[in-house]
């Protein structure tokens, strides 16, 4: 319990009381001599009136570079410039102390400053990322595997990025795979593994197998180096360094300051078996489309016993077992007041599996709909789900005839629901549609209705029905049913998130 | 019991009644409610001005209980603070900042806090203390020294 100053009940004579109206009369006095002056203080308030905790707190809003000047006013704020455990806590715990246990990272030995550098670097890992295809190498892929989507969110001392998958039951549900690790020594030094077979189900799982560093050697994490190239890229790469040292302490702490030849990109897991057979001389780029090439031609998943084990081998032989990959943020993944159909969903598609759709403003007053896995490139030539050129929405119903199209419509749900998910709420049949929206659902049909008036525009017309939730639905003229679209994720929390434990398990 | 009213007592004995759950956002109230026999008038508040009490009990009156649920609700709140914020010179500010201190009620000290942050936000080293004078006690080579030390190139 924190006490007050000393009190009475009974102090209430005169003499007890305040100190106000004296400054209030030094103000007075003091302002009309510095009126003319709108940042002078007038009554001599100086900062060392504040307690130090409220000077923390005061400065703890302020950015670094602000610090620095505040640094420069007088040889006593220098002075608390300087101390990490109450500046640069305090700093550290303003910004990031709701999302993770300040205290907690680097086993608590680290510089506060230190770790601000770092968290003020990572804080824009939050959120959704995908992997970055090659272009070229997906288009001379027949049926490229679609990229990875990968979630990153805080951790209690750690930033974790999983991999996150429709599930294929039925449901709303999103599996999510941990798949990167990322920390910092107690000596200060950054620590990410990776887990490229997610080989553990659980975040936890992986956690405790990278805090302690025991036994990753034995499990199958990599050690590698996360590259900021901007913010809204980076490149996963393996530690070199890891695999030449010799001494274990040193193999798990060692920064790599190598770059990747950047263009490498290995089409998923299923790349990485065919590498024992590499043919050395080979560029980078070419060498992964080969393997590229490969590696979509084989049935997916493989034996994931005997991948690892040819793993083994070529680990044996001293090769890479993690080509750098790179990755970039998907920038606008939720809506806003002004974009509200903007970002990251998830629906019940036509085939009745559950599919990540994103929705993106152009700029100039439209959006287009892609699924996630289309294509890595915006506009690269993969028609969208749908699009419009003109987002302008109209009250609902505008029109009997609207009302007709939105009635006579069903709602796709997840099949898997009558089966009953515990818990998982039934979704009654009574969204509240409160504006519409135009949208086609093929470029080339809208240009082929240019040359050809005939073109029935039934075959491409659609609309987008906004509920009052925030949430939306969309559909077609030329069929008779809706999807809709929910979020992927609220106030940096995946919804309906799954972790589980894979066949097989860690060992 | 939070239709309980409590008198507050400002240090110019100027009466101040809320409710208890107004109240008691401010942890040294609540100490003082639960610890001290009550004075007749109130319970006193020897260090706090009735100009600043009058403030943070429109800030605390506000805030009682206010569990915004949805976005609206919560821009609303957001806007009044503004608003209250707003109204404030310089000097009230830096009062209600060691009002909210020794009150312990921490909404109120990191809204007030961020608004001296927010003054300090584009000032030149000078402006900075002329705002809280502060003495300038190094030689310009120092100055010079201090700001290399603590420079920051990582925006």
């Amino acid at each position: 319990m924190t006490s007050p100053p000393p009190l009475h009940p009974k102090s209430s004579s005169p003499s007890s009381l305040n100190l106000q109206p004296t400054r209030n009369a030094t103000a007075k006095m003091a302002n009309s001599v510095l009126l003319q002056d709108p940042i002078a203080n007038p009554y001599n308030f100086t900062f060392s009136d504040f307690p130090e905790d409220v000077q923390l707190c005061v400065l703890s809003f302020l950015t670094p570079s602000e610090i620095t000047s505040f640094s420069c006013t007088s040889k006593r704020y220098a002075s608390l410039c300087r101390d990490d455990a109450k500046l640069w806590f305090s700093m550290c715990h303003r910004r990031w102390g709701s999302k993770t246990q300040i205290t907690r990272w680097g086993k608590g030995e680290i510089q506060f400053k230190f770790l601000y550098k770092t968290l003020n670097r990572w804080e824009s890992l939050i959120g959704f990322w995908r992997r970055s295809g090659n272009a070229h190498t997906i288009a001379a892929a027949s049926s490229p595997p679609p990229p990875p989507l990968v979630f990153f969110e805080w951790g209690s001392s750690f930033v974790t990025g999983s991999k996150v998958s429709p599930s294929k039951m039925g449901t709303c549900e999103v599996i999510k795979k941990p798949f990167i690790w990322m920390s910092v020594s107690s000596k200060g030094e950054l620590v990410s593994f990776i887990d490229p077979e997610c080989q553990f189900g659980l975040i936890r799982d992986f956690v405790e197998v990278a805090e302690l560093g025991v036994g990753v050697r034995d499990s199958d994490l990599i050690p590698v180096s996360v590259s900021f190239m901007g913010k809204n890229h980076f490149v996963v790469e393996e530690s070199k360094s890891f695999l030449s040292s010799s001494s274990p302490e040193e193999k798990f702490y060692r920064k790599s300051s190598n770059f990747g030849n950047g263009e490498d990109d290995l089409g998923g897991e299923e790349g990485i078996g065919i590498e024992g057979t590499s043919p050395g001389s080979l560029s980078g780029s070419l060498r992964s489309e080969i393997y590229q090439y490969f590696a979509n031609r084989r049935s997916p998943g493989g034996d994931r016993a005997s991948r690892r084990q040819r793993r083994r081998e070529r680990e044996r032989l001293g090769r890479q077992k993690w080509e750098p990959e790179h990755f970039v943020k998907i920038v606008n993944c939720a809506p806003t007041a002004s974009r509200p159909l903007q970002g990251l969903w998830k629906g019940i598609c036509e085939d009745m599996s559950l599919d990540f759709y994103l929705v993106v403003y152009d700029g100039i007053g439209g959006i287009a709909c892609r699924r996630v896995g289309d294509s890595s490139e915006p506009f690269s030539g993969y028609s969208p789900v749908f699009w419009t050129s003109n987002t302008t929405s109209s009250e609902f119903p505008s029109s009997c005839e609207e009302e007709d199209i939105y009635e006579s419509r069903i709602h796709l749900r997840p099949p898997a629901i009558e089966e009953n998910m515990e818990g998982y709420p039934i979704h009654a049949e009574n969204e509240v549609v409160l504006r519409i929206m135009n949208i086609n659902s093929s470029y080339d049909l809208v240009i082929l209705d240019f040359k050809d008036s005939a073109v029935n525009p039934r075959l491409v017309e659609g609309r987008i029905w906004q509920y009052a939730d925030g949430t939306f639905g969309f559909g077609f003229l030329r069929n008779n049913y809706i999807i809709d679209l929910k979020h992927m994720a609220r106030d940096g929390c995946l919804l309906d998130a799954v972790e589980y434990c894979c066949d097989g398990g860690p060992h | 019991m939070s239709t309980k009213k409590i008198t507050l007592l400002s240090s110019d004995r100027e009466q101040f009644i809320v409710d208890e759950a107004v109240a008691i956002q401010s942890q040294t109230i609540k100490n003082l409610i639960e610890d001290t026999v009550p004075d007749e008038d109130g319970i006193p508040l020897p260090v706090v001005h009735s100009r600043i009490l009058a403030k943070v009990t429109e800030y605390l009156t506000k805030h009682a209980n206010y569990k915004p649920h949805n976005d609206a609700a919560k821009e609303e709140l957001k806007n009044w603070d503004v608003k209250f914020l707003g109204k404030l010179d310089n000097n009230t500010l830096f009062d209600l900042i060691l009002a909210a201190n020794y009150l312990d009620i921490k909404g109120l000290l990191d809204l007030t806090c961020q608004a001296v942050a927010d003054l300090m936000k584009g000032m030149s080293v000078e402006e900075v203390r002329k705002l809280f004078n502060i003495e300038n006690d190094f030689t310009p080579e120092e100055e010079e020294a201090v700001r290399k030390e603590n420079q920051w190139a990582f925006d």
